[in-house]
């Protein structure tokens, strides 16, 4: 499997979303490494219910910042995330009953992320950064909320 | 197999919806490439279900955008896309099972998507504008 290394097309030029998108990629090369140094099943599944809990969190901070910005597709960014955390949730239950899913979940993770960062996520960047140069406490207000992603 | 060069008449005008369909675009011209290279059929399999999972993550995208805006000819733009998706699943599944359909799959394609922008999106384009 591939590693996925970051590269600054990724960057959408919001600060705080691009460093967690980083995260995220992190965890993808995480897990892809555990399987290449034979990590036990258990701790796969430790760090994979990581990456999950990470992302989930991620969509959440995401979504609200669409919200509160007005971005106009927000609903349909929503879906798409909904319909990325259910597929996310069958990996895992595939995983829990002993199959070897690692490979295909990896490609998955790495081509759906980096088609919904350059496309979906690029889509909100106008109406988000107006939005944060008006109220710059935005990122503070959430950071109780959302502590999973400041920690 | 058959390419598609993307022109100006192929966007409807929504910047997120243009860029979804433009990466389809760029799955049938990776699944175009790998046919005029002999690629394996393991590497065919691989565009071709990139290309089908991206496609059904941009119908469910834009169905959702679709009931956003109440528009009026939801149910038959669905239907399109289920139908759609039934006979790409079909030659997906005969790819599978080594029928030689990767042809078949992109003739489709690209019949389908250049008929389906050029007829439908551009129909729902002006509605969507207009509520955002």
């Amino acid at each position: 499997m591939a590693k996925f290394v970051w590269s600054d097309q990724l960057n959408i030029g919001i600060d705080v979303i691009d460093q967690q998108h980083r995260r995220i990629v992190e965890y993808i090369n995480q897990l892809d490494d555990a399987r290449s140094n034979g990590m036990s099943r258990e701790e796969a599944a430790w760090l994979l219910n990581d990456l999950v809990d990470y992302t989930i969190s991620h969509f959440g901070f995401e979504e609200s910042l669409q919200e509160e910005a007005g971005y106009p597709f927000l609903t349909s960014h929503k879906k798409v995330h909904e319909l990325f955390t259910k597929r996310i949730a069958e990996f895992q239950a595939r995983a829990e009953r002993g199959e070897d899913v690692t490979k295909a979940l990896n490609s998955l993770l790495v081509t759906w992320l980096f088609n919904h960062i350059k496309r979906d996520d690029n889509d909100y960047v106008e109406s988000v950064q107006t939005y944060l140069q008006q109220k710059q406490d935005f990122v503070e207000r959430k950071k109780g909320l959302f502590a999973r992603l400041f920690g | 197999m058959k390419k598609i060069d993307w022109t100006d008449k192929l966007d409807t005008g929504i910047t997120v919806i243009d860029r979804q369909h433009r990466r389809i675009v760029d799955y049938i011209n990776r699944l175009y490439e790998a046919h005029a290279q002999g690629s394996t059929r393991a590497e065919t399999g691989h565009i071709i279900d990139e290309l089908v999972d991206y496609t059904q993550t941009h119908f469910a995208f834009e169905e959702t955008m679709l009931e956003d805006v109440d528009y009026d000819l939801l149910a038959r733009h669905k239907e399109d896309h289920r139908q759609f998706i039934a006979q790409v699943d079909d030659l997906r599944q005969r790819f599978r099972q080594h029928e030689e359909t990767a042809v078949d799959l992109n003739h489709l394609m690209v019949g389908w998507l250049l008929n389906h922008i050029l007829n439908e999106d551009s129909r729902y384009a002006p509605v969507v504008m207009q509520e955002h």
